[in-house]
């Protein structure tokens, strides 16, 4: 269990957050560039110091200010970046025992190598591996050196996607199997999908919102976390002053029964991934959308159908579902 | 910075005969050809001095002025002194070097520009200064003596003359080495569960090695042939610097050349042993 509470002055703003990461959760820490994430891993590490706050991590005290500041070489945190951070002087070998003490477990060291599949590098140098393998070592070296808490800085940022998710799948695997604490910070929103079983939005230094990563998406709690997710248009709703928010994915093409459908004029189409990207501009706005399909005759009119969009008041909160106001 | 200038030469070229290394593929244009010769022609000139010195000297000659009685004590005495600054510079301008490196201190450019002042003084004027610092009449001099200690023509004088010559060299070569190691290694290694001066230990001071043994290197070079300080503040013991001045003054060219040959032995093998470790290392840790 990881409990933080803490007000972290950054040069912009405060962060000022409170967490509470059951051991086994995963909690990817979602937000822009710049929104304070990095400090947030870095306050729970014990590498900046926060203004007030406090830290607990399995029922040790890490941070009380004023009165405590556990260094962070005894506070069991291990925290991944981007860059692996292997030591350049030292084999495969000895990266990943040097965390584990004067005389590290060849055995237990053998095994964890094998388990990451990086059994047969451990005579090579950091500098003889390559960028996914490194990985691998940064993380057995974490899990060898006993850490009670997992924070990942996205660290897997600038892999290919394939490589991205192995690696990401074995850090669920490894939460999973020691049953530790993990955040992983991200910036996009695929990556903290496919690693959390809980989504926290922040922005600049804010928690906007918790919550199950598909409940976040779909029922955002506010105009502003509509945005960070992905919601890319905003048209008029029925009620005065609200507005429905259009997500590119949660878009059907013609007439449909399963939520309000929008008519405009197509004014752009190109494919993406799989499907097409239209463009379509309607009551003064411009929406964009994920078809499956490419739509037919550019200039053309086009009806879509908005997949139970989220509708936001005048004051940009999410409203209420009609059905659930009625029960 | 004579450390930054050695220390950036390449690691020796790569062995085995790849497209594109060895002397082959540089000089296969005019120009190519031209800039080779340019730099042989420096590197000739820059060795020139030492080329001289064994075309002119016999083994006759060395030998007699060495067997001369009491010609090797300023060789011991070089040695010595040298040793102690060395020690010197270790203990003080090892943290100095880290602390500037990591941006520790308040006021960086203050600590930099110091360095540089004292590494751009002329030794001579440095060595008058010393005098009007440490010299008898002055508060420390004074202070010295109730310990019957003298800051003038003694070993301790010869000391601080070297440490003045050597210091600047050391800070900056050490600066740069440990500027060149990634903080963020020494922070991963503190969050493994080092504790700082483990880390230093395990992370920082086997990574800046190969910039310090250099800048050790250098140090010495100017340590040992320290003459400007030396001749104002420690005209006694002779050093090797200085017995060769004086063999200049008193009998000659040709007798004080056995000494700089002397000099050259002793000053030399230090550095060059230490740019080809690091050299060494450098390239393991690249590969």
């Amino acid at each position: 269990m990881l409990e933080a509470e803490f007000e972290t002055d950054r040069r912009e703003f405060t962060v000022a957050l409170a967490l509470s990461i059951a051991a086994g959760e995963r909690l990817a820490l979602f937000g822009p560039s710049g929104s304070g994430k990095t400090t947030t891993l870095e306050t729970l590490a014990g590498l900046v110091a926060p203004r007030t706050g406090r830290v607990t991590l399995a029922g040790r005290v890490l941070t009380q200010t004023p009165r405590r500041a556990v260094p962070p070489w005894q506070r069991g945190v291990g925290l991944l970046r981007q860059d692996p951070g292997l030591f350049p002087h030292l084999t495969v070998g000895q990266n990943l025992g040097y965390g584990a003490g004067a005389h590290p477990d060849r055995e237990r060291v053998g095994r964890i190598a094998a388990q990451l599949g990086i059994g047969g590098l451990l005579d090579r140098r950091p500098g003889e591996v390559s960028g996914g393998q490194a990985h691998r070592v940064a993380l057995g070296r974490l899990l060898l050196a006993r850490c009670e808490a997992l924070l990942l800085d996205e660290p897997y940022t600038g892999l290919d996607a394939v490589l991205r998710r192995d690696l990401t799948d074995l850090v669920r695997a490894v939460v999973a199997e020691r049953a530790v604490p993990a955040i992983l910070v991200a910036h996009e929103l695929a990556q903290a999908q496919a690693f959390a079983d809980r989504l926290a939005v922040i922005d600049r230094g804010r928690l906007l919102q918790s919550g199950p990563p598909d409940e976040v998406v779909r029922r955002p709690a506010s105009r502003r976390v509509a945005e960070l997710v992905g919601y890319q248009g905003f048209v008029a709703g029925a009620g005065p002053g609200t507005v429905m928010g259009v997500h590119p994915e949660r878009v059907v093409a013609g007439h449909s029964d399963r939520g309000p459908v929008l008519t405009g004029k197509l004014t752009a189409c190109r494919p993406a991934g799989a499907g097409w990207e239209a463009e379509l501009a309607t009551a003064g706005e411009t929406i964009r959308c994920l078809l499956p399909e490419r739509p037919p005759g550019d200039g053309g009119e086009l009806v879509i159908t908005l997949l139970d969009p989220p509708v936001f008041g005048p004051d940009g909160v999410l409203l209420p579902r009609p059905d659930q106001v009625r029960a | 910075m004579s450390t930054r200038v050695l220390a950036g030469q390449p690691a020796q070229p790569a062995p085995g005969p790849g497209p594109g290394r060895g002397p082959a593929r540089s000089i296969r244009s005019v120009s190519g050809a031209v800039s080779v010769g340019a730099a042989a022609l420096i590197w000739i000139a820059l060795l020139g001095p030492v080329i001289t010195l064994f075309v002119k000297l016999s083994p006759g000659e060395v030998m007699s002025a060495l067997r001369a009685p009491g010609a090797l004590t300023p060789l011991v005495v070089s040695l010595e002194s040298g040793a102690v600054t060395l020690a010197v510079l270790i203990g003080l301008g090892t943290p100095l070097g880290w602390l500037m490196a990591r941006g520790r201190l308040p006021l960086p450019r203050l600590w930099e520009a110091g360095v540089l002042a004292a590494l751009l003084l002329p030794p001579l004027v440095v060595g008058l200064l010393l005098v009007f610092m440490v010299g008898p009449l002055a508060p420390i001099g004074e202070a010295l003596a109730k310990f019957n200690l003298s800051a003038t023509n003694t070993f301790l004088a010869l000391v601080i003359a070297e440490v003045y010559e050597s210091a600047p060299y050391y800070v900056l070569g050490a600066q740069a080495a440990f500027a060149g190691v990634d903080p963020r290694l020494e922070e991963q290694a503190g969050l493994l569960g080092d504790r700082p001066a483990r880390v230093a230990r395990r992370i920082t001071l086997p990574l800046a090695a190969p910039g310090l043994a250099m800048a050790l290197a250098v140090a010495w070079a100017r340590a040992i042939g320290a003459f400007g300080a030396v001749i104002i503040i420690a005209y006694h013991p002779y050093g090797l610097p200085l017995q060769i001045w004086t063999t200049l003054q008193e009998t000659g060219l040709p007798t004080a050349l056995p000494f700089a040959l002397v000099l050259l032995v002793v000053a030399l093998p230090l550095p060059l042993a230490a740019y080809f470790w690091s050299a060494r290392a450098r390239g393991r840790v690249r590969d």
